[in-house]
């Protein structure tokens, strides 16, 4: 290629590399993030600087965390799908979440007719999502002809139904309230995420049954496995969800957002696009819900089609940027970071432990008031409180972040980041163009 | 070509008929429905594109030589078969740019809507069409502005744009000048002579001026029923439309007086 050329006629690659540095920048920091944590919180400094590891330590969320950050941010990027683009609140998105992690655990078992105990866990992945489509159009079916706040009460009222019958339903196990786990007579393997029937080509999931690895002189645990095989599907699962947003149906499905009434009146049958988004939204959320019940081999009613489930992806949404495909991902993130934080001593975290570590016993012992001490002070206040403080914070965020991270820092550059980015690196070349830029948020 | 009409056309609201007994057909002409506010112009517009369904009567479109029988036809059908509308309150997608505000309408009327895979941007076709519409209401400068920081004029520009792309055969323009500044109704005016000379026509407006300049044919609705039918000419002299709704109309003493509110919008075009 001569030299005119590349600068005219750029390749494609390079454009298309260039409108996903973002993207590319954060999958980095999360594929190099094991490492990298293994490499903070095993710092050995000399001492002045001895506290900076066990900082680190209960600043940074565990590789574990990172793996419910992962899979309960699919979770809550489908509801956000939904209900940020479409502006249909789906308050009882649980019963999808739920119908995924259920639908893997059952198959395992070897309850689900027709489904044999060692079907590939990919396949059990499709599986829960293309049933969670089915009850999507269902519950689609009634609830979209209501809108508002009666479209939100309807999904909310199916998915209580649905889970007071899972925690009475004797069928899943003998006791369906507390959850069911996959049996280790019937299932013994992990479940494995790779080329289905191949076992060569796949890596088991999960804490204790999950596959190590050892590459290029690297150790992996199965933590760590679990984390680059489930982050693997969220990638791919992610960016299916991006390209719907991008697509015809989706510039329809932000048409509805809104102005529905103009969507119709142009020509657009309203209720069918619904339907669909909603019906895409279920997939992923099912799949999510897979992908829990994958890596912790049980689930409960509680952890999966309880409203308050719903209600944690709401709150994530609107953290990370309600009406943005990545910003509920970054929620989680935000979510989980600072729960972690805030938790206590043996559970990952946190503030409490390295306060109790690293003040002085004078200052402990000092008395605040009432012969309350500061280190009775600090566990008061600090040992498991950690939903109180994201209480508030969720408040503040709804006050002063409105549009929550992605949303602020996309309101800040001017347009989607990754346009902007891409924007910035060609105006270095001196070829920026106006079309695509503006205000484009999606 | 006559391409819509209207049978015995009736809608009640309990004991209140907004809609009586309208026999009504448009050709290719652009022809003004006017009346007191109240008479049921907004109505007549809901029925014709289904929004409201009628009590009685029926909305029959023409497909060659026969026709068809549409009444009670959902709002998407209607567009899609090719009578668009746009609204006397304007109805645009805020948060889109100019230019995504008329592509997603011209989206409308292809069959690429459910593709779930592709870039929106690669469908050419409708982003061209986009292009061409907004270069004809004359919004090609203000294409990437978000709709929602568009002046009133402008929007009211970009309103009657939405309703033009997709190529639809009968447009319904309600009240196209409301609330426009004096100094701008001549924009509106010309593109209302323009998009006329391709389009059958339905306008709804209060400016007697406009009205009796751009007409081919008047209908004068009152309190739901068609009083008069005719040429410009015949309907000025008409001593019914007189005294229901002109009340000694004088050539150009209508202009620059207060237009845009209006009391017959409670049946939902709002």
């Amino acid at each position: 290629m001569t030299e005119t050329e590349a600068t005219t006629e750029e390749s494609w690659l390079v454009r298309y590399g260039r409108e996903h540095v973002p993207h590319l920048l954060v999958i980095a920091f999360l594929a190099l993030y094991p490492g990298l944590y293994t490499l903070a919180v095993g710092l050995s400094l000399p001492a002045p600087l001895g506290w900076v590891p066990d900082l680190l330590y209960a600043v940074l969320p565990r590789v574990d965390t990172m793996i419910v950050v992962l899979y309960f941010g699919l979770f809550a990027m489908s509801f956000d799908f939904v209900s940020g683009y479409t502006g249909y609140l789906s308050f009882g998105h649980a019963v999808f979440f739920g119908t995924g992690a259920y639908t893997v655990v059952l198959a395992a078992n070897g309850l689900l007719p027709f489904v044999p105990s060692g079907t590939p866990f990919l396949l059990l992945l499709v599986l829960a999502g293309l049933l969670a489509v089915a009850l999507a159009f269902a519950i689609g079916a009634v609830s979209f002809r209501l809108s508002g706040v009666y479209f939100a009460m309807i999904t909310l009222g199916v998915s209580q139904v649905v889970y007071v019958f899972v925690r009475d339903w004797d069928y899943v196990g003998p006791n369906p309230k507390d959850g069911i786990s996959v049996s280790f007579d019937l299932h013994p393997g992990a479940f494995e995420i790779g080329v289905p029937f191949v076992d060569a080509l796949g890596l088991g999931i999960g804490k204790l049954t999950g596959d190590t690895l050892a590459i290029a002189g690297l150790e992996l645990s199965t933590v760590e496995v679990s984390y680059y095989c489930i982050g693997l599907v969220v990638l791919v699962c992610y960016f299916a969800m991006q390209r719907v947003i991008h697509s015809p149906f989706g510039k329809v499905m932000l048409a509805i957002r809104e102005n529905e009434e103009r969507a119709r009146a142009v020509g657009y049958d309203t209720y069918r696009y619904k339907l669909v988004a909603f019906a895409v939204s279920a997939f992923f959320a099912a799949v999510a819900g897979g992908l829990f019940a994958g890596y912790s081999r049980a689930v409960s009613p509680d952890e999966t089609f309880f409203f308050l489930v719903t209600g944690d992806a709401l709150l994530v949404s609107i953290i990370g940027g309600f009406g943005t495909l990545a910003g509920p991902l970054f929620g989680t993130w935000f979510d989980e970071l600072l729960r972690e934080f805030l938790s206590k001593e043996g559970t990952g975290g946190g503030l409490l432990p390295f306060l109790q570590e690293y003040l002085p016993q004078s200052v402990l012992d000092a008395v605040i008031l009432n012969g309350m001490t500061v280190g009775e002070a600090v566990d008061t206040f600090l040992n498991g409180h950690a939903s109180l403080y994201l209480g508030l914070l969720f408040v503040l965020f709804v006050l002063f972040v409105p549009n929550g991270l992605l949303g602020t820092v996309r309101e800040r550059a001017g347009g989607r980041v990754s346009k902007r980015v891409a924007a910035r690196l060609r105006s270095r070349g001196g070829t920026e163009t106006a079309r695509g830029t503006a205000s484009e948020d999606d | 070509m006559a391409r819509l009409r209207t049978r015995g056309l009736t809608k009640r609201f309990g004991g209140l008929t907004a809609v009586d007994h309208v026999d009504f057909e448009l050709g290719d002409e652009l022809c003004s429905l006017i009346g007191p506010n109240g008479a049921g112009k907004t109505t007549f517009f809901d029925l014709l594109t289904g929004v409201l369904e009628p009590t009685e009567g029926t909305v029959e479109r023409r497909r060659g030589d026969t026709w068809e029988d549409v009444t009670g036809a959902p709002p998407h059908a209607t567009a899609a078969s090719g009578v668009h509308r746009s609204y006397q309150i304007t109805s645009v997608f805020p948060e889109r740019t100019v230019h995504e505000n008329v592509r997603i309408a011209a989206q409308a009327a292809g069959s690429d809507s459910y593709t779930l895979w592709r870039n929106a941007g690669a469908f050419d076709r409708y982003v061209e069409e986009a292009d061409d519409i907004l270069d004809r209401v004359r919004l090609a400068d203000r294409a990437d502005t978000p709709a929602r920081s568009l002046s009133h004029g402008a929007k009211r520009q970009l309103e009657v744009a939405i309703a033009l792309a997709g190529d639809p055969d009968v447009l319904l323009l309600d009240e196209p000048n409301a609330g426009v500044s004096s100094e701008s109704v001549d924009d509106i005016v010309a593109l209302i002579e323009d998009v006329a000379s391709d389009h059958a026509v339905l306008l709804v407006e209060h400016n007697m001026d406009i009205v009796m300049n751009v007409s081919d044919r008047i209908v004068v609705l009152n309190r739901g029923s068609v009083i008069a039918d005719g040429t410009p000419e015949e309907v000025r002299d008409d001593p019914a439309v007189q005294e229901a709704y002109l009340g000694g109309y004088e050539p150009g003493a209508a202009r620059g007086t207060d237009r845009g509110e209006d009391g017959d919008t409670a049946e939902g075009s709002a």
